[in-house]
């Protein structure tokens, strides 16, 4: 997990205030003390209700390859926001800032999600009561 | 780095401030809470006379505490009986959320929810529709009575009447299990008893003020008032399949987890996320 360099636009979408589809609380399964980020290539896209879903590989410290799921906003949210299922295939490589499941699973919440096209897009269901 | 991290978080800062100005407020218009603004628009009415309350109604960021029924209330304290008591503590340590495992969330619970609901009214009946695409459909016919003993259901039994420009919605026979009053895991019993006061004071607002009695559970009856703007008129529900792809069902703890002095859930302190990362 290397810091790059970063090229072309970064934008940003307005999401200040609004509260989303919040099917369950952040609290009752995620750790806010457990940030992670994860830089990882998409091998599958659920773009369901009531979230949508990102499982990566990512490869750790050792260079063992270890899959993850990551949990975004649902599908009209992230609309809503910019991003759109057409934005991700399969291969693309994402970088994900949230917080881990409590249970400790391979699980996260995708607070944060820069797209392949750097495009920064908050994952986050606002109105779950998690970090905005 | 550091100095690169400043400068992405600087880019990212600049780029919203530079977008145009109708593209923050169609964001704005676009989320599905708003800042509440007085209306000059008269109530609309029906054929009948009535007050028309159809719409697509949006939470303003005046609702605080989100979600806690006991709002109202001085320092939100729910009047809680022994056993109501003892099923709040059953709510936070031994059960999972109903909404989160996509059971129906209830009344009085979705007046408290921070999702927006469309309303469409027809003569004699009255269709409240929610996101997770629940509904109650309520009759409107001063003459029906309540059941003896009505099957007890999530939304109740519910019995609409005006009273003059007002919207009265009594509601009897609820369920006792798998339901929380609010997002806080509050509970209610069987014997809940709401009685709902709608009115639409102008085109642009919708009101309830609910009393809420429950003698298994709380010592006193008590309110829960809210107001709720109209959205733009191309906003509307859209599918919402809570259980297509649940996999929170496997994940989630009891309870809310913690909730913050303000009276909502989540974490007070949580860890900051790192700045984003510079891509190549």
């Amino acid at each position: 997990m290397k810091s790059v360099l970063v090229f072309g636009a970064i934008a940003i979408v307005l999401t200040a205030g609004s509260r989303l589809l919040a099917h369950h609380s952040f609290a009752a399964q995620y750790d806010a003390t457990k940030v992670i980020r994860l830089v990882g290539t998409l091998t599958k896209i659920e773009w369901t209700n009531p979230h949508t879903y990102f499982y990566v590989d990512v490869k750790d410290d050792s260079g063992r390859v270890v899959q993850w799921g990551l949990e975004g906003a649902s599908p009209s949210s992230l609309s809503r926001r910019g991003f759109k299922r057409g934005d991700l295939k399969i291969g693309d490589t994402i970088i994900v800032e949230g917080y881990r499941a409590k249970d400790g699973s391979n699980l996260a919440d995708a607070r944060r999600v820069t797209l392949p096209d750097g495009r920064i897009i908050s994952g986050a269901s606002t109105g779950d009561g998690g970090p905005q | 780095m550091t100095t690169r991290f400043f400068y992405i978080a600087g880019m990212t800062a600049l780029a919203a401030t530079l977008l145009p100005l109708s593209d923050r407020l169609r964001a704005q218009e676009r989320s599905l809470t708003v800042v509440d603004v007085p209306s000059s628009r008269s109530t609309p009415r029906t054929a009948g006379g009535r007050p028309d309350l159809s719409g697509y109604w949006k939470g303003t960021r005046d609702t605080k505490p989100g979600g806690n029924i006991g709002k109202d209330l001085p320092g939100w304290k729910l009047p809680l009986t022994p056993a109501g008591e003892a099923a709040l503590q059953h709510n936070l340590t031994a059960t999972v959320d109903p909404e989160a495992l996509c059971i129906i969330g209830g009344i009085p619970r979705h007046n408290a929810s921070g999702l927006p609901f469309e309303i469409v009214q027809g003569a004699n009946k009255i269709a409240f529709l929610y996101w997770y695409s629940y509904f109650r459909l309520i009759p409107i016919d001063p003459n029906r009575k309540h059941a003896d003993d009505p099957d007890p259901s999530f939304f109740g039994e519910e019995l609409g009447r005006w009273e003059g420009d007002t919207l009265v919605i009594d509601s009897i026979g609820f369920k006792d299990e798998k339901v929380w009053i609010d997002e806080n895991a509050n509970p209610h019993s069987d014997a809940l008893h709401v009685v709902e006061r709608w009115t639409r004071p102008d085109a642009d607002h919708i009101h309830v003020e609910a009393l809420i009695e429950d003698p298994k559970f709380y010592t006193t009856p008590f309110t829960y008032s809210r107001t709720w703007v109209l959205g733009q008129p191309d906003e509307e529900l859209q599918e919402y399949s809570c259980s297509e792809n649940n996999v929170n069902r496997d994940h989630l703890g009891f309870g809310p987890g913690p909730i913050r002095p303000d009276g909502t859930r989540g974490y007070s302190d949580p860890a900051p996320l790192p700045p984003p990362v510079p891509r190549k």
